[in-house]
């Protein structure tokens, strides 16, 4: 079974904003709630200034603090590794919110659940690739598999020295970042 | 993102005051919970072009239970390589818009419209327009067009109707750029083999959010392959993030740099000699005029410090002739500034300098195929019409490098109200708020005795016209075919419905077919557009069954470096412009400073730049839920202002300013950045939209009518002197902090 | 992504949660340790143990989304042993009635009070722990939320246990002096209670605010914010000044003059505990922000 992550190169990121909305068209989500944010940082000052955008989504924690506190079991690990919730059995409770330190989760209020990227599970499992990589003009994140040392996402994690946000949460994410 | 804390205090007051309220707030949420599940059905794939932003990128629209559901680039096309962009994907829910016009409208009254037949409109536009043309003269009748696919139809309908004015946005656009490349080099928009370069130079042009897709992938990977990027732009734009060295410039003055940097280039003997002895025109005095641009002169003009500038030529000789400038697009390239024509002569020449044409990691002329034509002895094309445009392009005494067809935009209105323009027609074009001094263009465009509009909601402009005939939207439409993707290869491209009309609108061609025999020219008119797009694929072998199974296909013939050719009359490249010189233009490369410049002592002066950001398109999207999103959680409607500046005048970021112009004054709120030049404030280009008829966005949460302001604002209507564009960059402003 | 998904709902569940368990334990403390002081105490704080929490639980049901709309999905609540809030389900339902039937015990209400009156100890015996449970898990469930530095510390529970027990002794007091206004001389004797709890919440609540401004960044933040940032006037007016300080030296005053006080004051101060309690709980929700994830 292959073990899903991203890995996402910040130095070509423009802030474009076409993963967020070509995100939200795929899983149809209103203007309002988006799986995934940039992050815009300014660093220094001129002449040393400089501007990094960070794009950041669910990271798909192998230890899941959302999944430890969530009560109703809705919240489950797939065998891809994906986390995923379980749409008719969250009650809304939002306790997943509160633990999630990335603040990734979103409530959905039509449903009354509490959603999130899922890594375009959907249509991977067709052999394709989530939304939001694919239409990076820039090619900013790279989807595989983990656990194939060969797949370009492991070579370039290998390659850059790329880590996942704030290791030290200790969530173990699946999500790995190269910032310069 | 950003304003949580904010919310959260609002919250706790809010809440200590009317706590049971909110403890009600779950109830609240029914009607959204009851509201109705996703949609569901079959899906259907069809591959179409966007039509989002200029570049008609070739997408493949996803359609579930019959509505639009999402959209995924088409990895052949050139122009976005299976990309697409945030625009291309929210324009998508556009088609949903409440604000759509659903029939041809008629004006009964300031902002009144009453629904009428298309007949009807046909009938009496006919009428109208036939009684000015025999009253006025074929002369007084315009056509604006935003210049794309179709432009060949429009061109062919004014020309039947026997007018010369075929108008473009190019005057508030690109006009310097294509005019001084073609004077340089024969052509007007080389192409870059940036995947190829070893170092890329970026003046004004930044692709990363003036957006095109294509030209961003090589760029990237071209840097993947190692080149080195250096952006020129007096703020960092989202191309500087992608870049090795921003050059902070001072607004108005790259042509200063590009001096310099030939003079360095010259000086030191490093450019590529024995190119410039069989492929130039006029090299010695060139170099000649160059001796006085040192470095330490253009530092006081640029702010750049000069040991940059000649590390910069250096850096650039030594890469060449895989070394390349951008060719420019609309900043500082395109009408910004009265010395833009210079700059971008200046441009061409330094990359002629590196020798860079038709070279590996330089430029190339994308190859394009040749479209056929209807059969004449069928359909006969309407006569040329002679003579000038009324607004002197092609005019010897007044604007001879602007070519006809492309035209002064914003020279319209003041023609109307001189009385030489009485009628026209506007199609996919909005200058009421894309042209300079606002104020000015509506007094002009009321002045029409007809104003004929094409278009899918009421924008500023539509909402002045006495008739508007609603085209298609663009994924309820077929159009021409398209060759625009072509750019190492040959390509072509075609848009065909992805879901039939949802209201009475028709497509262009239609249109157009069905109103000319009400104007008289209907034997021009006899073909539908199937047969025109037959006629246009016959030569390359390709049926119109196949590219609309495909939405593009590639004819191969791929680009190839070789010896460099020239289209000028001189066959080489012309440091010294024979046809500027033939109307006595300044025909060398020379300094010329800015029209206006920002008072020095008064720490309240700026100059006023503007520029695109990625998820805007002019300021169309403006009223687009899912893009104004992105605009208000990142509170990106704001000025940017330098820290100094700001510190001086007492602002601080989010601070609410009044910026007055001589023409005119409005409020936004302040970005305080480093990303910035102290000598001028940056405003995004999307905002400020007056129409009161397009509100969707309002009631989703933010943007539409009512938010934020526009350059166009404090623009005073120039014709700048040899092509007569707007100048956009000429704006000096006076920056106050205000409450509320 | 917003800062507290949590509002009023959850907030008004951990006060009112902390004080009938509170008042539970200070009806059992009562009866047990001092029945000739003041019967009507033990009685009040048994009446109004059940019906707080109870209440509690309903705004705790009501902020649910799916689980309110669609309420048979409620008994997933009990699925996962990792959550702290399967754990609440379960000590809740089962102390609910118990507290019900204390109260009943207690007060010989219907037949059912009449018959357990005689089993009233072992009621006493099963509930305080029940109860106690109760005040603490109140602060386990948001300690062990790794989102927000700030709550994701053992003092949490004891900060909460502590203020459960002070205001539900609170209810307990005002419920006593509703029942029978001349207790209120006796009753000064339980002022001892709010002396105690009082100064160990707010001993606890003072190491709670200093470890975060050196623990974490994120801790800091909302310790400052609490102290000098937007929500610093409500923190020292109603949680330190009004919720702590002022019930606490009246206290003192009410134990020392044996019922001499005023009795507006003595219900006064019983009233500022609730205040400051409910407060407390609002302030500790609503600073709690998340991890900086991008230097
Ligand atoms: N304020 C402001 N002014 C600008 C710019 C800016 O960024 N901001 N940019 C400048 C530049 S670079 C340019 S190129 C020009 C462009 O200026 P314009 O040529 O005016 O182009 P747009 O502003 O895109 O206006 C497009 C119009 O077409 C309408 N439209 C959209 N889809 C369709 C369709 O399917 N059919 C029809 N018939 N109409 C449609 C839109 O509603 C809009 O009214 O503006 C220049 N002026
Ligand atoms: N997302 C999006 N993409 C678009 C469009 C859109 O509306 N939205 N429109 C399309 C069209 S029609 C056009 S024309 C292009 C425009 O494409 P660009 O010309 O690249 O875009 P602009 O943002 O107008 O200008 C580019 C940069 O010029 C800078 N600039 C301003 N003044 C000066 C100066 O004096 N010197 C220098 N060196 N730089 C200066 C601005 O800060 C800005 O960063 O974009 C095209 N693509
Ligand atoms: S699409 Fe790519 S470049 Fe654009 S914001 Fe997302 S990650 Fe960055
Ligand atoms: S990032 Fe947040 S939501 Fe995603 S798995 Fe980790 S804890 Fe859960
Ligand atoms: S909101 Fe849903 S997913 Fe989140 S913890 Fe509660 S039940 Fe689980
Ligand atoms: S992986 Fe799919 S769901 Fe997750 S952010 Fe990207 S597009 Fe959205
Ligand atoms: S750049 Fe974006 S908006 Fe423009 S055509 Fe391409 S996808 Fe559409
Ligand atoms: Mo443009």
């Amino acid at each position: 079974m292959p073990r899903y992550g991203i890995a996402i190169d910040t130095t070509k990121c423009i802030g474009c904003f076409a993963c967020r909305v070509a995100c939200q068209n795929h899983n149809e989500l209103p203007p309002s709630q988006a799986f995934n944010w940039i992050v815009e940082r300014e660093k220094g000052s001129f002449p040393s200034f400089s501007k990094e955008f960070i794009p950041a989504q669910c990271n798909h924690c192998e230890k899941a603090p959302c999944q430890r506190v969530c009560p109703t079991g809705a919240i489950y690990t797939s065998k891809e590794g994906v986390v995923l919730v379980h749409r008719n059995r969250c009650v809304g409770c939002k306790y997943c919110i509160e633990a999630c330190p990335y603040k990734a989760r979103v409530l959905n209020h039509h449903e009354g659940i509490v959603t999130k990227c899922w890594l375009c599970i959907d249509m991977v499992r067709e052999g394709g690739k989530p939304a939001c990589v694919t239409t990076c003009p820039n090619q900013v994140r790279i989807f595989g598999d983990l656990d194939d040392p060969d797949s370009e996402i492991s070579q370039f994690i290998a390659k850059n020295r790329a880590q996942p946000p704030r290791a030290d949460l200790n969530t173990k994410p699946k999500i790995f970042y190269k910032r310069s | 993102m950003k304003k949580q804390g904010l919310t959260r205090r609002k919250f706790l007051v809010g809440s200590s005051v009317g706590g049971a309220a909110l403890l009600a707030a779950p109830y609240l949420d029914f009607k959204s919970w009851a509201s109705k599940e996703k949609a569901a059905g079959d899906v259907k794939v069809t591959p179409t072009l966007c039509d989002a932003c200029g570049n008609w990128c070739a997408i493949n629209v996803y359609t579930k239970g019959g509505r639009i559901w999402k959209a995924e680039g088409n990895p052949i096309a050139g122009n976005n390589r299976g990309r697409m962009c945030a625009k291309g994907h929210g324009f998508l829910h556009e088609v949903y818009n409440p604000d759509r016009i659903r029939s041809p409208l008629k004006r009964v009254g300031p902002n009144k419209f009453e629904k009428i037949s298309w007949e009807q409109a046909y009938k009496e536009i006919g009428e109208k327009m036939l009684a000015i043309k025999e009253k006025h003269g074929a002369q007084s009748i315009f056509w604006l067009s935003h210049p794309q696919g179709n432009v060949k139809l429009t061109q062919r309908f004014l020309t039947a109707l026997g007018s010369p004015n075929q108008f473009s946005h190019a005057s508030t656009c690109f006009l310097p750029r294509n005019i001084g490349w073609w004077l340089t080099i024969g052509k007007s928009k080389p192409d870059h083999d940036f995947e190829n370069s070893r170092f890329i130079l970026m003046i004004g042009r930044n692709p990363a959010a003036g957006l095109n897709l294509g030209q961003l992938r090589t760029m990237v990977k071209g840097r993947d392959g190692g080149a080195k990027i250096v952006v020129v732009d007096p703020r960092y734009s989202e191309a500087a993030a992608l870049a090795d060295q921003w050059i902070r410039i001072r607004p108005g003055t790259d042509l200063a740099l590009m001096l310099a940097v030939a003079h360095v280039m010259i000086k030191e003997g490093i450019y590529q000699k024995d190119f410039v002895e069989h492929y130039t025109e006029g090299f010695a005095e060139f170099a000649d005029e160059m001796k006085k641009f040192t470095p330490e002169w253009a530092e006081k003009k640029t702010t750049v410090p000069k040991e940059i500038i000649v590390q910069l030529a250096r850096e650039m000789a030594l890469a060449a002739p895989r070394a390349v400038i951008h060719r420019g697009y609309h900043g500082a390239m395109g009408t910004q500034y009265k010395n833009s024509l210079q700059l971008v002569r200046s441009v061409a020449c330094v990359n002629g300098l590196m020798g860079n044409m038709n070279q590996l990691g330089g430029l190339f002329y994308a190859p394009k195929p040749k479209l056929g034509k209807l059969d004449k002895s069928v359909h006969p094309s309407p006569p040329k019409v002679k003579g000038p445009m009324v607004d002197g392009s092609t005019d010897p005494d007044r604007y001879p490098l602007t070519p006809r067809g492309i035209g002064l935009t914003h020279a319209i209105p003041e023609l109307a109200l001189r009385g030489t323009l009485k009628a026209g027609f506007v199609y996919h074009s909005n200058p009421l708020r894309t042209c300079p001094n606002p104020k000015r263009v509506i007094e002009g465009y009321k002045k029409l005795e007809l104003l004929v509009g094409f278009d899918y909601v009421l924008s500023e402009t539509a909402t002045l016209c006495d008739y508007i005939l609603p085209e298609s939207f663009y994924l309820e439409r077929d159009d021409v075919v398209y060759t625009h993707h072509s750019v190492k290869t040959k390509q072509v491209a075609i848009r065909q419905p992805v879901v039939q009309p949802l209201y009475d609108t028709k497509p262009l061609a239609q249109i157009l077919q069905e109103l000319a025999p009400h104007l008289g020219i209907g034997e021009y008119f006899k073909f539908t557009l199937e047969e025109w797009n037959r006629a246009g694929l016959a030569p390359l072998g390709v049926t119109l069954e196949q590219l609309k199974k495909e939405g593009v296909i590639d004819l191969g013939d791929e680009w190839k470096p070789g010896g460099p050719v020239f289209k000028t009359y001189s066959g080489k490249l012309e440091f010294v412009s024979s046809v500027m010189k033939d109307f006595d233009l300044p025909a060398i490369p020379t300094w010329e400073e800015p029209l206006v410049s920002p008072d020095p002592k008064d720490p309240h002066s700026f100059r006023l730049i503007h520029g695109k950001q990625a998820h805007h398109t002019h300021t169309r999207t403006c009223n687009q839920p899912y893009l104004m999103q992105i605009t208000s959680i990142n509170d990106w409607g704001r000025l940017w202002i330098h820290p100094h500046r700001a510190k001086t005048l007492g602002i601080r970021n989010g601070d609410c300013l009044t910026i007055t112009s001589a023409v005119g004054k409005g409020k936004v709120r302040a970005r305080v950045t480093e990303g910035v030049h102290p000598d001028c404030v940056f405003l995004p280009s999307a905002y400020g939209v007056f129409s009161r008829n397009l509100k969707f966005a309002k009631t989703e949460g933010q943007g539409g009518f009512g938010y934020g302001i526009s350059y166009n604002d404090f623009l005073p209507t120039y014709f700048e002197p040899i092509l007569g564009h707007t100048m956009t960059g000429e704006i000096v402003v006076k920056v106050e902090k205000t409450f509320a | 992504m917003p800062e507290s998904a949590w509002g009023w709902l959850i907030i008004t569940y951990l006060f009112l949660a902390g004080a009938g368990a509170g008042a539970f334990i200070a009806a059992v403390a009562c009866d047990l340790l001092a029945p000739d002081w003041s019967k009507a105490l033990a009685r009040a704080g048994s009446l109004a143990a059940g019906p707080l929490v109870a209440v509690g639980t309903v705004c705790l049901v009501l902020d649910l989304e799916a689980g309110l709309w669609q309420p048979w999905r409620q008994i997933y609540l009990l699925r996962n042993p990792t959550s702290m809030i399967t754990w609440g389900v379960l000590v809740l339902s089962v102390f609910i009635p118990v507290a019900f039937l204390y109260a009943a015990a207690l007060n010989k209400i219907t037949f059912v009070g009449r018959y357990l009156a005689k089993y009233t100890w072992y009621l006493e015996i099963v509930g305080a722990p029940l109860a106690a449970g109760t005040a603490v898990y109140t602060g386990i469930l948001i300690a062990v939320v790794n989102g927000v530095p700030f709550w994701n510390t053992p003092l949490m529970p004891v900060l909460f246990f502590a203020s459960a027990i002070s205001t539900g002794l609170a209810v307990a007091m005002i419920g006593a002096a509703v029942i029978d206004i001349n207790t209120i001389r006796t009753l000064s004797n339980f002022a001892l209670g709010h002396v105690i709890f009082l100064s160990v919440e707010g001993v606890v609540l003072m190491l709670l605010i200093f470890m975060s401004l050196t623990r974490t960044a994120e801790a800091a933040t909302s310790a400052q914010m609490l102290i000098s940032g937007v929500l610093s006037p409500y923190f020292w007016v109603l949680v330190v000044i009004l919720g702590i300080v002022l019930p606490f030296v009246l206290s003192i005053f009410e134990y020392y003059e044996y019922g001499e006080m005023p009795k507006i004051l003595v219900v006064g101060a019983d009233l500022l505990v609730l205040v400051g309690g409910m407060s407390l709980r609002a302030l500790i929700v609503f600073s709690g922000s998340p991890p900086q994830i991008f230097a």
